[in-house]
């Protein structure tokens, strides 16, 4: 067992501060806590990427030039399901410029999805590569195959837009009682359509299989170590004999974690042809063949006592996770029925289309959006107002704290229509408009088992090295900040590496784990070698080493106080170097992070077209290590939210599998034209989970957006609207059968 | 498809390249594969993102759509042009000031389409630029921050001080 100290920290925030006793592993660097001062934490910090980015410098895979590189793509079934029954490959080899053709599939095998890979071709030119498809013999034994996951014999039944049938008995005997004795019950059905990824930077990577018999590779990932990993297993080498660079990502969402089968044929076409390849995707290919947010069907049935309190809540859901049957599962905040009787089910559905894969906070829009379209039908059946019966029911004292400044910053109070469904004073018959609101509750405090490398040279240079990567986030900036810090020293003075697998161990980017995981890694390194700096300062001017501190740009030694730059001269040429470590969390004062999003929307209901008019968020995310940074990923995520909200859908042929809409033209993402207003308020905790109190940032501000501006259609057109994304149709239907039913 | 190459001059960010490229090329890959230009990125080779926004004759388009042979000596601007030597565009210096640019893979597109707007427009409307940029997709900013670095960078152009207001930096 680890040997540990107990320290006393004073944790929480302004409104619930409290002393906590914790036990810091032996070793570790004495955390930050409420009454710690800090200089470089908290401030904003100019990328230390960002000019590389800004002038075209910055170097992504699909940016990577090699000499003698080869261009390879991928031959893929145009079924969605059945057999592959033969494959002849002999046409290709002959073609112009053609190196080499590897099968993907053997005959026999199945295929799965439009898109499946069956071969991969690689050729001097990439226009020679892409002939060369037309080469590829491939015959199938094709099979009836179910693309959507309404049509699985296991969903449930949907009689204009809700599902019909049985709630399931078995375990629910508890959650029965509860609704038996409710005050009120309300019961419904959400439905979300598949939402993909869409990195600007499709997916792929360059392999170059060299004579010493080691892989190098350049890829558009998320996880570096996940990718070598991936190479080694695929290609049987030692992981040592694969490096991985990814030193600019362009954007990742969940969907680039591995090395996929594309980067597998390419690492295989090289080792075969002895010759660099390239092998990214195109659009078409990024929409279909590499990942998805899952779509779902959400059943709630809920209760309230006579105060407005949830007393019963009964989830039943089913994921259209694609091929593979799994990670089809939703999920939502907990912290609303801490005084209920719950029951959660979920069933996959499979269908023959692309798998989903982990996107931004996986499950969760789905599941928030469902459960606080249902948490307003409970807040009506109490007759509160939204924002008051959250206040009722919440559990966290960190969002109650949340929803109060949101509130009051948004204007809760003017922005909701009194009379949902009617224009507001002053505006024209056919303009409606409305607010909403929505949690966001995120669970992750980051792990063990990665390392950082600190180094301070004689000429003053401070190096911080990690081999995860920055997908955009701003780690480097995060590693740069958490260094400075501890030494005293500027941001801009750091040089930060990331994105080399030679580099010490570090995480996938994702689940929100990036951040909280390295950055009390980040900071022990820079501590140690602190300690380090100051002993041979203390040694070369023969004071007591416990003299010599780092504060303020300067290394104060006894009476003396030596300029950094200074004080490293006396280092001599070996520099200073330590490895952090991430130690396990500690107590701490929460396990999660807590969120709330306001949104304002106008509805046109002769078109029936939605505008974000404002959109406000607060967020926890423990100590906030760079305010820019931080905001940046909140705003990003609030904007996808209503992207998902409002546009974004797959649309698959049923009798085909074929995507329809695979390229940005048919698939809109929210762009420039659609941005609202939009304020984004740091939350920050001191959570005493680690070191520095971080915790993770990229899911919990992805979770709310899409339910608040859904409520806020509700609140605006006086009809919830249960289906995303909500398109104008869905908007112009809904009103006009409001107008028959009056 | 033919292997056989042909020559051509392509005038880009001020400087004549000749260039011996494959005629089927569009103008985004001879800039990054036969001029080494990659701050032009692919994002969908269907003109529908504008990551490979370039100046044609200072008008904003698309470089997936644009055949090269058809712009040979045309003035073409990339984002390798757009800062003066080692002085950073206003753009530039405010998309990296404001977290304008996250992954940073759509940037070079939006500051293109931009600088065009204040070259025609020295102090335009947030409508104004809404419109200019209305082709350019970004997946991770959320589009405020860059919204608000090209009103700065308008304003530095104008010779005002073009500092961030409080309400960029701590909301309203």
């Amino acid at each position: 067992m680890t040997s540990r100290d107990e320290h006393e920290m004073r944790v929480g925030f302004a409104g619930d501060a409290k002393k906590i006793t914790v036990d810091v592993p032996t070793g570790d660097a004495p955390p930050w806590d409420l009454d710690t001062r800090l200089t470089s934490v908290g401030g904003r910090t100019r990328r230390i990427d960002a000019v590389a980015k800004v002038t075209g410098r910055a170097r992504y895979a699909y940016d990577v030039d090699l000499p003698g590189m080869l261009h390879a793509v991928v031959a893929r079934s145009p079924h969605a399901a059945g057999r592959l029954a033969s494959l002849d490959l002999s046409a290709v080899a002959a073609l112009p410029g053609v190196a080499a053709v590897i099968p993907l599939k053997e005959p026999g095998n199945r295929v799965r999805f439009v898109g499946d890979p069956i071969a991969a071709i690689a050729a001097q030119r990439l226009d020679q590569a892409l002939d060369a498809l037309a080469a590829v013999r491939a015959e199938y034994t094709t099979e009836a195959a179910v693309t959507d996951f309404r049509d699985h014999p296991d969903a449930p039944e949907l009689v204009r837009g809700e599902v019909v049938g049985p709630w399931p008995g078995r375990g629910g005997d508890e959650v029965a009682a509860a609704l038996a004795a409710a005050a009120h019950t309300a019961e419904g059905t959400w439905i979300c359509e598949v939402q993909t990824h869409s990195c600007l930077e499709s997916h792929g990577l360059v392999a170059w299989f060299k004579d010493d018999g080691t892989l190098e590779v350049w890829a558009s990932t998320q996880a570096t170590f996940g990718v070598r990993g991936g190479l080694a297993s695929a290609l049987e080498l030692p992981e040592e004999k694969v490096r991985v660079h990814a030193e600019f990502v362009g954007g990742g969402f969940g969907s680039k974690f591995g090395a996929d089968a594309e980067g597998v044929a390419a690492a295989r076409l090289s080792r075969l042809v002895k010759c660099p390849v390239k092998l990214m995707l195109s659009r078409f290919e990024d929409h279909t063949c590499a990942g998805n947010r899952p779509s779902a069907i959400i059943r709630i049935r809920a209760g309230i006592d006579a105060r407005g309190i949830i007393t019963a809540w009964d989830y039943d859901a089913w994921g259209g996770p694609g091929y593979t049957g799994r990670g089809g599962g939703t999920r939502h905040n907990p912290t609303y029925f801490t005084r209920a009787k719950t029951r959660n089910s979920h069933r996959d559905l499979d269908s023959a289309t692309d798998a989903g894969r982990a996107m931004r906070a996986p499950g969760w829009p789905q599941g928030n959006f469902a459960m606080e379209g249902m948490v307003e039908r409970l807040a009506e059946l109490a007759g509160m107002d939204g924002l008051a019966f959250r206040l009722l029911n919440d559990a966290d004292p960190i969002r109650q704290a949340e929803w109060r400044l949101g509130a009051e910053r948004f204007g809760w109070e003017q922005r909701r229509n009194p009379k949902p469904g009617t224009p507001r004073d002053g505006d024209p018959a056919h303009l409606l408009r409305g607010a909403g609101l929505a949690s966001a509750f995120w669970g992750q405090m980051g792990g063990t088992g990665n390392q950082v490398t600190c180094r301070i040279h004689q000429d003053g240079t401070v190096e911080a090295r990690n081999g995860a990567q920055d997908i955009g986030t701003g780690m480097k900036t995060v590693m740069a900040v958490l260094t400075a810090e501890e030494l005293g020293i500027a941001p801009e003075r750091i040089r930060v590496t990331m994105g080399d697998t030679n580099d010490p161990v570090g995480p996938a980017s994702g689940g929100s784990t990036t951040t909280p995981s390295l950055a009390p890694t980040v900071r022990h390194a820079a501590w140690l070698a602190k300690a380090e700096l100051c002993e041979r300062v203390a040694a070369a001017l023969r004071v007591e080493p416990g003299s010599v501190r780092c504060e303020g740009g300067r290394v104060i030694a006894g009476d003396r106080a030596l300029g950094f730059d200074e004080a490293c001269r006396l280092i001599g040429p070996t520099p200073v170097e330590a490895t952090g470590r991430r130690f396990r969390n500690y107590e701490g004062y929460q396990d999660s992070v807590a969120g709330c999003q306001f949104a304002a929307v106008v509805v046109d209901a002769r078109t029936g077209v939605v505008r974000v008019e404002k959109m406000l968020a607060v967020q926890d995310c423990g100590l906030v290590i760079d305010t820019l940074l931080a905001e940046n990923q909140v705003l990003g995520a609030m904007i996808q939210g209503m992207s998902y909200a409002l546009h974004e859908q797959r649309i698959v042929d049923r009798a085909t599998g074929r995507m329809l809409n695979g390229d940005f033209l048919n698939y809109k993402i929210s762009g420039p034209a659609d941005l609202p207003d939009m304020e984004a308020i740091m939350f920050p905790v001191a959570n005493g989970k680690n070191n520095v109190g971080a915790a993770g940032l990229g899911e919990p501000p992805a979770i709310a957006a899409p339910a608040a501006i859904a409520n806020a259609v509700g609140n605006a057109i006086g009809i919830p609207l249960r289906h995303l994304p909500i398109t104008l149709d869905k908007v112009l239907a809904a009103l006009a059968e409001a107008r028959r039913n009056r | 498809m033919t292997s056989s190459k042909v020559l051509g001059t392509f005038v880009v960010n001020g400087e004549p390249h000749e260039v011996a490229y494959a005629p089927h090329k569009t103008l985004l890959e001879v800039l990054r594969e036969d001029l080494g230009l990659t701050g032009t990125k692919h994002g969908c080779e269907l003109g529908e993102c504008g990551a490979c926004t370039v100046l044609l004759d200072g008008t904003p388009v698309v470089s997936c759509l644009v055949l090269a042979q058809e712009v040979e000596g045309r003035a073409i601007r990339t984002i390798e042009g757009l800062a003066d030597g080692p002085d950073l565009h206003p753009l530039q210096d405010l998309f990296a000031e404001l977290g304008a640019s996250q992954c940073g893979y759509c940037s070079a597109g939006f500051m293109l389409a931009a600088s065009e707007l204040l070259e025609r427009n020295p102090d335009p409307t947030r409508d104004e630029i809404r419109a200019a940029v209305a082709g350019n997709i970004c997946r991770c900013t959320g589009y405020i921050k860059i919204f608000e670095a090209i009103e700065l960078a308008a304003a530095r152009l104008r010779g005002e001080q073009g500092q961030p207001t409080r309400e960029m930096l701590y909301g309203s």
